[in-house]
């Protein structure tokens, strides 16, 4: 299992609760997740906090099955089957991987409308991680 | 000063199993007018849906999370035991975290109690905004036939004392002693029921229809003033009985019946049944809205319909997106195969 610590997990809550992402002060690049240095001009560290609406679209998917699932998701394929695994574009412009909810997976598409919320992702230690995965949000 | 809902948000987890499902796998199905339920997918719990309510709440109206001033969340079935548990969905939103929070559970009535504890919020503070949220999804052996109703869903409440578009006129709560019938002893996650049927039930009706009569009584009205009626469904023919008591009609309930398509929605059952009658009601409808949890305790609330305002989607909506599970897939999501 790719073992995150609680703290580790803790200090990005802002980002995988709610899509908080990093704004850059010099050229104004929206970062996500946020990075000690921007992605866009590749010199300032310098950010303001930005809140992302979690809108974006399918840029490319995969699926998950078939005893695939690291570790910590193979409770989740045995009890639920094979689930979608997509790089999103979200309309601020960063591209972001998630899973997708909610969703048959035949019925994934790419180009298709998603929206990030709330679910849980795994436990670890007996503390339930939560964060973002993508719905999908037609005519948003 | 008027207080009332402004806005509210209404979820329905896609999956669902028929009582067909139950019948071919034990025999019988035993909650009564139920013809299927609603059911959590893996990732999701009652945090997952109390965050995802009450954002379509704020969106009703639509209010910033950072007009929040009190959040209140309500569960039977909340993921931890000890943890505070509104603060995930707070953070989850962005309300700001110097609001006052608060966790409700332990009782199906919960979700009317939280409401309750809104509105005594808005008393104080008139310039507030409450958020309400009641996610439930409680759970019980696949042994027991209390499991086979238990289902899942949530409806959030933006509750203020301006922009408000069915008022507050009043409310009403009773509780009392009585033991047996649905319980949970510390440290165990599914509940329990003696299933003394007829005791459970007088329990049930008279703990309702104290409080609904109380609310009525100080209100001076009577049964016809209201074009609806919503009463706890631990299955879709229970509220039927209390509604005769009082003198309300199978027609005053029927928006709200929640339960015949989604099941025993626990501390949500009410929240989502009055969500569903505010979705057709009409510009002067009253509405009284009276809430059941064992052991036990009622709360009636009763309302005006002033304004004209649908949140999006409508119960209906949510309770026609859905994917049907059959029992082996049921026990496996519920990780009831261990």
């Amino acid at each position: 299992m790719a073992h995150v610590s609680v703290p580790m997990y803790w200090r990005t809550i802002p980002q995988r609760y709610r899509l908080v992402g990093h704004k850059c002060k010099a050229c104004g690049a929206i970062n996500f997740p946020p990075k000690g240095v921007c992605k866009g001009c590749l010199t300032s560290s310098d950010f303001e906090e930005i809140q992302l609406q979690g809108l974006g679209r399918v840029h490319t998917f995969t699926l998950i099955g078939a005893g695939g699932a690291p570790p910590e998701f193979a409770e989740q394929e045995k009890a639920g089957g094979s689930y979608p695994v997509a790089i999103v574009e979200l309309d601020e412009g960063p591209k972001v991987i998630g899973q997708m909810a909610d969703v048959s997976p035949k019925d994934v598409r790419i180009g298709m409308r998603v929206r990030a919320e709330l679910r849980r992702i795994y436990s670890e230690e007996g503390v339930i991680r939560y964060g973002f995965k993508f719905v999908p949000a037609e005519g948003a | 000063m008027a207080v009332g809902i402004s806005g509210y948000g209404v979820y329905v987890p896609r999956l669902r199993i028929k009582r067909e499902d139950y019948a071919k796998a034990w025999g019988s199905f035993s909650a009564t007018g139920v013809s299927e339920k609603a059911v959590m997918g893996y990732d999701e719990d009652v945090l997952t849906m109390a965050s995802k309510v009450s954002r379509r709440a704020l969106d009703s109206i639509p209010l910033p999370a950072s007009k929040v001033t009190r959040f209140a969340l309500a569960s039977t079935s909340p993921p931890y035991a000890e943890k505070l548990l509104s603060g995930t969905v707070l953070v989850s939103l962005g309300i700001p975290s110097d609001a006052f929070s608060s966790d409700h559970t332990s009782s199906t009535r919960a979700g009317t109690e939280a409401v309750i504890a809104g509105f005594e919020h808005l008393a104080g503070t008139p310039s507030g905004h409450v958020l309400v949220a009641s996610a439930d999804a409680p759970t019980a052996s696949m042994w027991s036939s209390v499991e086979h109703g238990l289902a899942a869903g949530a409806a959030a409440f933006v509750l203020s004392a301006s922009d408000v578009f069915a008022e507050l006129e009043g409310h009403a709560s009773w509780a009392s002693e009585h033991a047996g019938e649905r319980f949970r002893p510390r440290g165990q996650e599914q509940i329990h029921d003696l299933s003394v049927k007829k005791f459970s039930e007088s329990s049930f009706v008279a703990n309702t229809t104290k409080a609904a009569s109380a609310v009525l009584k100080r209100l001076g009205r009577k049964p016809e003033d209201y074009a609806h009626v919503v009463i706890q469904q631990p299955d879709a023919r229970a509220p039927a009985s209390v509604a005769g008591k009082l003198g309300f009609t199978d027609a005053q309930l029927a928006a709200g019946l929640v339960s015949a398509y989604l099941g025993d929605l626990g501390a949500a059952s009410v929240p989502l049944g009055l969500a569903a009658v505010l979705d057709v009601a009409k510009v002067g409808d009253r509405v009284l809205a009276v809430s059941y949890g064992s052991g036990a305790g009622a709360d009636a609330l009763s309302f005006r319909v002033t304004a004209d305002r649908k949140a999006s989607p409508s119960v209906k909506e949510e309770a026609a997106r859905k994917e049907y599970v059959d029992y082996v897939q049921y026990l496996k999501i519920k990780g009831a195969i261990q």
